[in-house]
């Protein structure tokens, strides 16, 4: 399958690979899977108490140059956004910068999977906004 | 006349696999059955008997039969029968690749504690491929992947015990027409096969690794 430059960009040069403390009060985890390959996915979020602000942003995936790709790519627009600017992101935007081919839209619904569920993680351990989370589930 | 099979959905109107071969949409089918129906609408189809027909209707037959071959492949494996019906019942499995998805459609599909040991093995199964592409072996790491290894093949045919009973329950509501308990098992079945996909690309990786013998063992599928 022929890969787009950007994916193969991320591919050989992926953003942010790594972890972040677990434990630490500021920090969101996410572990997301897709049954259809078995892949997994876990990105985390370090979020600025005050200011919501998503300071550091951290992933490691096992899976395919997409799902690579779309998570660090994720990794890199969650940066400098607020949790609820973050909400916002879109698996079809993933698609769309990664000009990925319809087989590989699932990789991409990972990283919004995996977006959305360390900002549930960190709400949680928070209790930030109880309200703005349900509707995010 | 040629518009009646065409589809795998479950559409209004559209002929599903299980009525291809007049069979009950059951998880425990009769099998001599399916293979006579095979064999049976197999012979309708034959090229020969198309020869001398249009090229419309020779195409038509041609698309037939690889539907039909579709179609006994699906039933005859029970796991790919399972799958089929889930997705005939509406929960589509492995149909992520779709713009319009539900967001909510996977979520929690697949439990935390699985996601989290899937991703230490995936830990250990990467230190592992990096040790041997340097020529070393960890015993050590080596031993903890043989455990896993078995323990995750125990697992696997444990969740098999478990989907074999949910065969049996789902025809069991089919025939009472409880559509609750239909519904229970449904739920229950997707998540059994999405465990299930888990468990065996994690095993085939697993497995890869421990038989290394140089050049491969990574994961192909960029
Ligand atoms: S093929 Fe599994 S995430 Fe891409």
């Amino acid at each position: 399958m022929a890969y787009s430059d950007k994916v193969i960009d991320h591919y050989n040069n992926p953003r942010n690979v790594g972890q972040l403390d677990k434990s630490s009060e500021s920090v969101g985890t996410g572990l997301v899977g897709a049954p259809e390959c078995g892949d997994v996915m876990r990105l985390q979020i370090r979020v600025n108490p005050e200011t919501q602000v998503i300071e550091e942003a951290k992933f490691k995936t096992f899976g395919c140059g997409s799902a690579i790709a779309s998570s660090s790519l994720a990794t890199e627009w969650v940066k400098g956004k607020t949790v609820s600017e973050a909400m916002e992101i879109k698996n079809t935007d993933i698609v769309k910068e990664l000009s990925l081919p319809p087989v590989k839209i699932h990789c991409s619904v990972l990283a919004e999977d995996a977006i959305r569920a360390a900002i549930g993680d960190w709400k949680k351990k928070n209790a930030v906004g109880e309200a703005a989370a349900v509707a995010a589930n | 006349m040629q518009s009646h099979v065409q589809n795998s959905t479950a559409s209004d109107g559209e002929q599903t696999y299980f009525d291809m071969f007049s069979l009950p949409r059951k998880l425990t089918i009769d099998t001599a059955a399916l293979e006579r129906g095979f064999y049976k609408l197999s012979r309708q189809l034959h090229p020969d008997l198309y020869a001398r027909k249009s090229a419309a209707e020779q195409a038509w037959s041609l698309r037939q039969s690889s539907l039909l071959n579709d179609a006994y492949r699906t039933l005859k494996d029970p796991v790919a029968r399972t799958a089929y019906l889930l997705k005939l019942e509406g929960m589509r499995m492995e149909d992520e690749n779709t713009e319009n998805r539900d967001p909510r459609a996977k979520q929690n599909r697949v439990p935390a504690d699985l996601l989290e040991e899937v991703f230490e093995l995936n830990m250990q199964l990467e230190e592992m491929r990096a040790n041997l592409k340097m020529g070393e072996d960890d015993p050590a790491l080596r031993g903890d992947l043989e455990r896993a290894q078995v323990q995750f093949k125990a697992m696997l045919t444990s969740l098999d015990e478990d989907l074999r009973r949910a065969w049996a329950a789902w025809d069991a509501a089919m025939d009472a027409s409880d559509d609750a308990a239909k519904n229970e098992q449904k739920d229950a079945m997707v998540a059994m096969l999405d465990r299930r996909s888990y468990l065996r690309n994690l095993l085939r990786e697993v497995d890869g690794v421990l038989t290394w013998q140089g050049a491969v063992g990574e994961k192909a599928n960029i």
